[in-house]
């Protein structure tokens, strides 16, 4: 017992280890929450674009740029995206690397987004639509008031997923040398030779952020659940 | 009030409308019944362009709908109440919100005054106690009352029914059909799809019989039950009563 403590000490508190973890934990959890807005307001763009395409058959080019942006996205990995923008799109350009991770990380989950935001859209009924135009709702209107708050109650539970998965998948920001929470774990693991408390403390992080996470998307889904009966 | 002309519709190869002429009064209250398939959902749907004609003309307020720009279609569609079969109330809002939505979104009324009618709405169908209630929270019978309040929160000037019995339990078409008659007496023009001969014959002002996608014949409710003319209606009478 006494010798677990010594190897505590020796990992996180000699030499203030303990900061890899504090500092790297700040870039990961701003690099995740600027980026999940970047994707929600880009897959909200997109799957209204590609739904009203669908629906109405305007936005014709939009709608290629749309599926262009998915076909590319989806189909290759976040890692060599973020190895794209950080070396080629800013090789030539001074910028902040968590600028760099947010917009990689925000345009990668726009393109999931979007075709979760679009599934939920395509889920309600056409008669809301119809409903909508009765009453003399314009397409843009009865879209805002009516289908998508219908549509978002309806993906909730994909569109936190998401948000787990890329808290998770900025993991591999180290690859253009941020120091985020999993690269911290491993510069402590290297400067100490010991790899199973830095990166059981990294897991166990993680770990702790989305179960937080679940439960408060959890708690938002019974609050929007009070319109269904019982 | 609504002009028809020459009124057609087609998907694609499909000719569900082929020739509709026919004009509705103000105040009128027009009962169209028809075999199934034979297009008279379809002929209501055309008349505030949830459906577009494939030719023809219907003009409503001295607006050719037909080939409306969008922005005056939807002026026009606040003055053309529709109630559906399937109520498509709004399950995010309360009952009170489904109500007031359209008539604040669209700068009609400010929220007091929508609040106000939709009170006074929600009264004459027998449902104040709803208010704050979500539409998932109600059977059948007084969704379809909620759906008509809300189509009346606009002060539409002729109501649209597509069915509007169709999907309810016996037991609740009465209240229904109640809340549909007691409108009738206030003057309201409305064009009614049913199959309820019973509330054609008592509300209706004049009953259209739609036969494979033309007016097979029409007239008030004693000659079109008492002495119907032609042969498929005679045998659709026959059939339904």
């Amino acid at each position: 017992m006494s010798s677990f403590l010594d190897k505590l000490h020796e990992t996180f508190i000699v030499d203030d280890r303990w900061k890899y973890l504090v500092d790297g934990l700040k870039t990961t959890l701003i690099i995740t929450v600027f980026a999940v807005m970047i994707g929600m307001l880009i897959g909200f763009l997109v799957a209204i674009v590609r739904a009203t395409h669908d629906r109405t058959g305007k936005f014709k080019i939009m709608n290629l740029v749309c599926k262009l942006y998915l076909t590319v996205i989806r189909g290759t990995p976040v890692m060599v995206q973020l190895l794209i923008i950080y070396y080629v799109i800013f090789a030539s350009v001074r910028i902040d690397k968590t600028i760099v991770g947010i917009l990689a990380f925000g345009i990668n989950s726009g393109a999931y987004v979007a075709e979760i935001v679009r599934s939920g859209i395509m889920s309600i009924d056409k008669g809301q639509f119809e409903a909508g135009a009765s009453l003399g709702l314009n397409y843009a209107k009865t879209m805002k008031h009516i289908i998508l708050p219908q549509a978002f109650k309806n993906v909730l539970p994909a569109l936190a997923n998401e948000c787990i998965v890329l808290l998770k998948e900025t993991s591999v920001a180290g690859y253009i040398a941020l120091v985020d929470l999993t690269k911290g774990g491993d510069i402590i693991r290297s400067n100490t030779y010991e790899p199973f408390l830095p990166l059981f403390a990294v897991a166990l992080i993680y770990l702790v952020i989305v179960v937080g996470l679940s439960a408060l998307v959890g708690k938002l889904e019974r609050r929007l659940k009070k319109s269904d009966r019982g | 009030m609504i002009e028809v002309k020459g009124l057609k519709k087609a998907f694609g190869s499909n000719e569900v409308l082929k020739g509709i002429d026919t004009v509705i009064n103000k105040g009128e209250k027009v009962v169209v019944i028809g075999p199934s398939g034979s297009g008279k959902s379809t002929f209501l749907r055309c008349l505030n362009r949830l459906e577009t004609p494939t030719a023809g003309s219907i003009v409503f307020g001295g607006v050719d709908i037909t080939n409306a720009p969008e922005k005056q279609l939807y002026k026009i569609r606040e003055k053309m109440g529709m109630v559906f079969q399937h109520f498509y109330l709004f399950p995010h809002l309360t009952i009170r919100k489904n109500l007031t939505l359209a008539p604040v979104k669209l700068k009609l009324m400010s929220k007091d005054e929508a609040n106000a009618r939709a009170d006074e709405l929600l009264k004459k169908v027998g449902l104040f106690d709803k208010a704050e209630s979500y539409p998932d929270m109600l059977s059948g019978g007084q969704k379809q009352r909620i759906a008509i309040a809300r189509a009346l929160v606009m002060k539409p000037d002729v109501m649209l029914f597509d069915e509007p019995t169709s999907a309810l339990d016996p037991e609740m078409v009465g209240e229904v059909l109640e809340i549909m008659k007691q409108l009738a007496e206030t003057g309201m023009t409305m064009v009614v799809v049913t199959h309820e001969m019973g509330f054609a014959r008592e509300v209706g002002s004049r009953i259209m019989f739609i036969d494979e996608g033309v007016i097979a014949e029409e007239a008030p409710p004693e000659q079109f039950f008492g002495n119907p003319k032609s042969p498929r209606l005679k045998e659709f009478l026959s059939k339904v009563l």
